[in-house]
């Protein structure tokens, strides 16, 4: 029977009911270790959304050891303290792991979330997945149903902790706070008075009005995580830098793809390339994807799983994509000096020609 | 006319003639995925050279800044838009255009 199996893998989150869930899940492994005289194991995972590569996210890498030294320290309390009085804790053997995954890759649909996860339980022997019923990965983005669904799809005892809920959404970093509440506030004041142009009365009210309104509404969307001041200043600084750069490539770039155009034979070679970018992050995805379709000769057809499709015009163009030119700037932009130095997409060996075979493997 | 005349003509010329190219682009190239490729770039940048050209003229205006927003847009939507075309394209399995396929024809 399956749900005698008690191999658990826990999915780690900040949630305000991980607490019940730790406990759910260690009670399961004593009941099945003391029924069948097999030891029994859980582990705490944790799916982690970003690179830990630069020191402003140090902190976020704390926040994860915590989290995860948290759970270890409550299951083992649970495994201590005997609350049912029917158990001996001496002859049952319940092993506690903790682990990161995700760290290499850019984790963002429910799809992805799953993968790592069943990767991880299908090297270590799980069987049984026990979710907590307020662990959201994704952030604000409503994900565990769709990763319930995707979990049970790999034939795994997949269930959901029956904790009750105890509703303190306020108080979760998660949610909407003061930071996110005024850098929103501040961005749609100050687009609202640049499109004004004129800072008299009637549009500094109307503008903090509406800026209020935009402010109550998407607050808690707009973020997944907390601005910081100091980071996002940074970042717009380098993304200053990065502006002219892109801007030279661009104009670099067309004149090459207008000579092609232009020329008589039409000399093109075009081609599909898979990417794995060593890029983490929505934003600075998304800034990739986009700087590589508009320097002319690639273009970004598709993102799949953690890697980009391009589509190359030339020759010429693919050796610039692997050169990975952009994607140091682009790491520069969001990660800071220490990211560039990471390898190019040739040297890591993570760009490759593409065809329709590949889509088939990686769907199985 | 002024030096600043003869930089507004320069790059409004440079805008047209990079939209020239887009459109002969569109015609010249074999399928959808190389079309995207002039679309996307030759016309952004065609566009971002007219709209610089506009932006200087109007001067230290709300205007400019106004035209400098809107050229920021061009540069942040046009992508995402061919990105979206080539997308729907990949998903309908329509199957890229490559060298070999002209000596087959």
């Amino acid at each position: 029977m399956p749900d005698t199996s008690s191999r658990i893998l826990v999915p780690v989150g900040e949630s305000s009911t991980f607490r019940n869930t730790v406990a759910y899940a260690v009670r399961e492994a004593r009941r099945i270790a003391a029924e069948t005289g097999e030891e029994s194991t859980v582990h705490f995972v944790y799916p982690v959304r970003w690179q830990l590569v630069d020191e402003s996210e140090r902190s976020a890498a704390d926040a994860v050891a915590d989290a995860l030294e948290r759970a270890r320290v409550w299951a083992n309390d649970d495994l201590d303290y005997d609350d049912d009085g029917d158990l001996d804790a001496e002859d049952v053997s319940v092993s506690i792991e903790t682990a990161v995954v995700g760290e290499d890759r850019y984790l963002f649909s429910p799809n992805d979330f799953a993968e790592v996860l069943l990767e991880y339980a299908h090297d270590r022997g799980l069987d049984r997945i026990v979710l907590d019923p307020e662990y959201q990965p994704g952030g604000s983005a409503p994900m565990l149903q769709p990763l319930e669904f995707e979990l049970a799809r790999s034939g795994l005892l997949v269930e959901e902790a029956p904790v009750d809920r105890v509703v303190e959404r306020g108080r979760l970093p998660s949610r909407a706070n003061v930071s996110k509440a005024l850098a929103m506030f501040g961005v749609s004041f100050g687009f609202y008075l640049l499109l004004a142009g004129v800072f008299d009365t009637f549009n500094l009210v109307t503008g903090a009005v509406s800026a209020g309104v935009v402010t109550a509404v998407f607050a808690r969307i707009s973020f997944v995580n907390t601005p910081s001041a100091t980071g996002t200043v940074a970042r717009i600084a380098r993304f200053l830098l990065y502006v002219p750069y892109l801007l030279w490539e661009i104009v670099k770039a067309n004149f090459s793809v207008a000579y092609i155009i232009l020329h008589p034979d039409l000399p093109i070679d075009p081609e599909m390339q898979r990417y794995r970018a060593a890029i983490w992050g929505d934003l600075s995805v998304t800034t990739l994807a986009n700087s590589i379709t508009l320097t002319p000769g690639t273009l970004t057809v598709d993102m799949d799983r953690d890697s980009l499709i391009i589509h190359s015009l030339t020759g010429s163009a693919r050796d610039g994509l692997a050169g990975g030119a952009l994607e140091r700037a682009v790491r520069f932009v969001f990660y800071g000096r220490s990211a560039a130095r990471i390898p190019t997409p040739a040297e890591r060996g993570t760009i490759a020609s593409w065809t329709d075979d590949d889509q088939t493997d990686g769907d199985e | 006319m002024t030096p600043l005349e003869y930089l507004v003509v320069g790059l409004v010329l440079a805008g047209v003639f990079f939209s020239f190219v887009a459109v002969v682009g569109i015609i010249r190239l074999p399928d959808l995925y190389t079309r995207a490729h002039a679309t996307s770039k030759s016309d952004t940048l065609g566009t971002v050279l007219s709209l610089g050209g506009i932006a200087l003229l109007f001067g230290a205006e709300v205007s400019a800044v106004k035209t400098v927003l809107l050229l920021l847009f061009m540069l942040i939507t046009n992508p995402t838009a061919a990105h979206a075309i080539a997308r729907a394209a990949h998903d309908q399995g329509i199957e890229p255009w490559t060298a070999s396929d002209e000596e087959g024809d």
